[in-house]
C-alpha cells in the first residue's frame, strides 16, 4: 500500500481497520476526537460497529461485552476519560479479555487542560484502576509507529488474553506524517477464541468473569496473573540513537519527547558533546535490562518527560543508583524545545562527574 | 392422581409451596433435609388437582408434579446447581421463568446472559447458557457489546434494582435510547439485598432499610422510581412492561411477558425490558409468604402490572 499523509489519530483508526478489528466503541474527549470521527465514517465502510456510547464508562464495558464474545475491539480516549474508564480496565484485566485502549494524553490532574502531556505514565503502567494488575503499554513516536504499534498491539492482545495500552499524546495524536499500513487482515481469518461467549453449542457454558469469592481461589488467578505480567517481558523493546560511541549523557525519553530529545542530541553532537538517546518502546514491560546495560556506559542519565517527573521513577530503579539521573520536565501542556533540553544535558557535562 | 413430587435436597424450607396450594395438600414436615431446611411433606395427595401452583412458587425447582402418567420436568435453560438466594427469595422462580423461556424457545444455545453486581452476582452458575458476568450497573454496556459483535447471538441482562436504576442508570436510558436488540429482567424487589437491606431507588415511601432506618423520607431521597414508566417516555420502539411472580397467575402473566420480550428480540424488533416486581423476604424481615402478601399491598399500588408499552405504539 503506498504512503498516505494522516493524523496520528486516524492513522490509529486505519490501522486498526487494517488489522481485522471491526468495533469501536468511545465517546468523544479533546485531543482525540478524530479517531471517533474516523471510526464512525469508516466502520459502516466495512461492515463494522461504531457505537457513541453514553460516558467512557459504559464505553469500557461495551468493551467487555464484545471482546468477551470474542471479538476484536477499541476504544479511544484521553486522560479524564481514561480515568473513567479504569473500573472496565480493571475488569478486563480480571476476565482476561484482549482489548486495545488508546490513550492521547492530555494535561491534568482534574480537568487540566487539553494540550499534549505524559503525565498519565504512572496511571498506565501501574495499573490504573483497582486490584493486581497491569495492562501492556506501547508509545509511539511517530505517526507510522503509532500505525505500526496499534496493529501489533491487537496481536499482543489476542496473545495474552490482555488489555494494552497506545500511550501517546495530543502531539502524535494530531501531528500529521506520511504513513503505511504494511498488512492486512480480514475478520474472518482471526484465530478462534475457544473462551469466548459465543454460544453454548457442542460444549458446557463459557463464563466470562473476574470474580473469585474464595480467597484461595483468587490468589491462584492473582498468581496466574502476575505469571502472565512477567512472560509479557518477552516483549519489551526499545530504541537507541546515537548511542555507540557510549555517550556520557543518556537521555531517556518515550513518545513526543523521544523526537525532540533526537534533534537536541544532534545539535550537542555538533558541539562535539557525546549525548544518546535511549527510548522505551515498550512502557510496561518496561525494558530495564537493555536501559541498565546502556546506563551503565554513561556517566549521566536524564530523564525527559513532559510530566512533574513519572517515568524517572522507573529509571531510578532500574539505574540503582549507579549513575547519576536527572530529570527534566514540562507540564501542564508546555512542551520542551529541543534547546531547552539540550541545556540541561550541556548543564550536566559542566559538572564534573 | 395427580401428585406433587418433593425434591427435599433442593428445597429451603420457605413453604410457599404450602401457601399456594389451593387444597392444601402441602404440609411442613417434622424432619430437615440434607442442609437443615425443614421440607413440604405430601400430606392429602388425594386433594391434589394437578394444578401445578406448588410447582410455579418453588424457587429452588425443588416441586416437580406427576399427573397423568407424565412428570413434569426441570428446564435445562438451569443449570443443576442449586441457588444461593436466601429461602423464599422470588428470585429462583424469575430464573426458572427465565430458563424455561430460552429453553422453550429453543434458543439456549445461543443466548449469552450478563449476570450484574448484586444478590444475582452468581446467575452465571444458575443459568445454563454463556454468562458474562458486568461490573456493577454496567450489565446493559456489556450487553451491548455482546450484541454489537454478535447480532445472531440472544442478549439478556438480569439485574437488581440498585444495578438497573441507580448506578446503572445512565447505561439503562442509553441501552433503551437506542434501541438495543436485548432483553433486559429488571429485579425489583424495593431494597438492597446482597449488601444487607438498604434503600433501593425503587424503596417505598416510608419503608424502612437500613439505611433509611425511619423509613423513606421523600423530601430526602425522592421518590421511587418506576422504571418503565420513565422508560416509555423514550421515543425509541420497546416492550416495556412490569410483572410480579408473589402469586401462581401473577407468575404464569410474567413468563407470557417474558417470552414476549425474548421473542421481540429474536424477531429483531426492539429493547426489551420486563419489570418483576419481586419480594425481599430477609431483607423485609418477613416470612416468605408474608412478603408475597406485602408486596401485593404495598408494592403493586405504586408498581402497577401491565404491559406499559409495546413497539407499535412508537409516538
Amino acid at each position: 500500500m503506498a504512503k498516505k499523509l494522516m493524523k496520528g489519530c486516524e492513522a490509529i483508526g486505519e490501522a486498526a481497520i487494517q488489522c481485522g478489528c471491526r468495533l469501536f466503541f468511545g465517546y468523544p474527549i479533546t485531543p482525540q476526537n478524530e479517531i471517533p470521527e474516523y471510526m464512525s465514517a469508516r466502520m459502516p465502510q466495512v461492515g463494522g460497529v461504531f457505537v457513541q456510547a453514553e460516558s467512557e464508562v459504559a464505553a469500557s464495558n461495551m468493551l467487555y461485552g464484545a471482546a468477551g464474545a470474542g471479538r476484536r475491539c477499541f476504544t479511544s480516549s484521553s486522560s479524564p476519560g481514561i480515568s473513567l474508564m479504569q473500573e472496565g480496565i480493571s475488569y478486563l484485566a480480571g476476565a482476561e479479555l484482549p482489548v486495545v485502549i488508546v490513550n492521547i494524553m492530555r494535561a491534568g490532574p482534574g480537568l487540566g487542560g487539553i494540550l499534549p502531556s505524559q503525565s498519565d505514565y504512572l496511571q498506565a503502567t501501574k495499573g490504573g484502576g483497582h486490584g493486581d494488575y497491569r495492562v501492556l503499554v506501547l508509545a509511539p513516536s511517530t505517526v507510522q509507529e503509532a500505525a505500526d504499534l496499534t496493529m501489533e498491539a491487537f496481536d499482543l492482545a489476542d496473545k495474552y488474553r490482555n488489555p494494552v495500552m497506545i500511550l501517546g499524546d495530543g502531539l502524535i495524536g494530531q501531528m500529521m506524517e506520511p504513513v503505511e499500513f504494511k498488512r492486512r487482515i480480514e475478520p474472518e481469518d482471526l484465530p478462534e477464541k475457544p473462551w469466548a461467549t459465543t454460544g453454548a453449542v457442542g460444549r458446557g457454558p463459557n463464563i466470562v468473569n473476574s470474580l473469585y469469592l474464595r480467597a484461595e481461589d483468587l490468589e491462584q488467578h492473582n498468581l496466574a496473573l502476575g505469571a502472565k505480567y512477567r512472560a509479557m517481558e518477552a516483549e519489551v523493546r526499545h530504541e537507541t540513537y546515537r548511542t555507540d560511541d557510549d555517550p556520557d549523557v543518556l537521555i531517556v525519553a518515550y513518545g513526543t519527547v523521544a523526537r525532540i530529545a533526537r534533534t537536541s542530541i544532534d545539535n550537542l553532537r555538533e558541539k562535539g558533546l557525546k549525548v544518546g538517546l535511549f527510548r522505551p518502546v515498550t512502557l510496561f514491560p518496561y525494558p530495564a535490562a537493555a536501559l541498565a546495560a546502556a546506563a551503565a556506559r554513561a556517566k549521566h542519565v536524564l530523564v525527559a518527560e513532559l510530566s512533574m517527573g513519572q517515568m524517572v521513577e522507573d529509571v531510578r530503579a532500574v539505574v540503582a543508583g549507579r549513575v547519576p539521573v536527572d530529570f527534566f520536565g514540562r507540564c501542564g501542556g508546555m512542551v520542551m524545545t529541543a534547546e531547552e533540553l539540550a541545556e540541561q544535558a550541556e548543564k550536566l557535562l559542566a559538572v564534573p562527574a | 392422581m395427580p401428585t406433587p413430587l418433593i425434591d427435599v435436597d433442593r428445597c429451603k424450607g420457605c413453604e410457599l409451596c404450602v401457601f399456594a396450594c389451593p387444597e392444601r395438600v402441602l404440609e411442613m414436615s417434622p424432619n430437615i433435609n440434607a442442609k437443615g431446611y425443614f421440607f413440604p411433606d405430601v400430606a392429602r395427595v388425594e386433594d391434589c388437582t394437578g394444578c401445578r401452583y406448588c410447582l410455579l412458587v418453588c424457587p429452588d425447582t425443588a416441586v416437580q408434579v406427576e399427573n397423568k402418567g407424565k412428570t413434569t420436568v426441570r428446564t435445562d435453560g438451569l443449570t443443576e446447581t442449586p441457588t444461593t438466594y436466601c429461602p423464599g427469595c422470588t428470585h429462583g422462580v424469575i430464573h426458572r421463568l427465565v430458563g424455561e423461556v430460552i429453553a422453550e424457545m429453543g434458543v439456549r444455545q445461543q443466548t449469552v446472559g450478563v449476570a450484574p453486581v448484586g444478590c444475582s452476582v452468581l446467575a452465571y452458575d444458575f443459568f445454563n447458557c454463556d454468562m458474562q458476568q458486568a461490573s456493577h450497573g454496567r450489565a446493559m454496556a456489556v450487553a451491548t457489546g455482546i450484541k454489537r459483535g454478535r447480532p445472531d447471538l440472544v442478549v439478556f441482562t438480569y439485574q437488581g434494582d440498585g444495578d438497573l436504576a441507580s448506578i446503572g442508570m445512565a447505561e439503562t436510558v442509553h441501552a433503551a435510547n437506542r434501541g438495543e436488540k436485548i432483553t433486559v429482567i429488571f429485579v425489583n424487589n424495593a431494597i438492597y439485598g446482597m449488601t444487607g437491606g438498604q434503600m433501593a431507588p425503587t424503596t417505598l415511601p416510608g419503608q424502612i432499610a437500613t439505611t433509611c432506618p425511619t423509613g423513606r423520607d421523600v423530601a430526602l431521597a425522592g421518590y421511587p422510581i418506576r422504571v418503565v414508566e420513565m422508560l416509555a417516555t423514550l421515543r425509541t420502539p420497546a416492550y416495556l412492561a412490569r410483572v410480579s411472580v408473589h402469586e401462581p397467575k401473577a407468575i404464569m402473566n410474567a413468563k407470557k411477558a417474558i417470552r414476549k420480550a425474548f421473542k421481540f428480540q429474536i424477531d429483531k424488533t426492539c429493547f426489551s425490558l420486563i419489570e418483576v416486581v419481586s419480594t425481599c423476604p430477609t431483607g423485609w424481615g418477613q416470612q416468605p409468604h408474608e412478603a408475597c402478601e406485602w408486596l401485593e399491598e404495598h408494592m403493586l399500588p405504586y408498581f402497577p402490572l401491565g404491559d406499559v408499552k409495546a413497539p407499535e405504539a412508537a409516538h
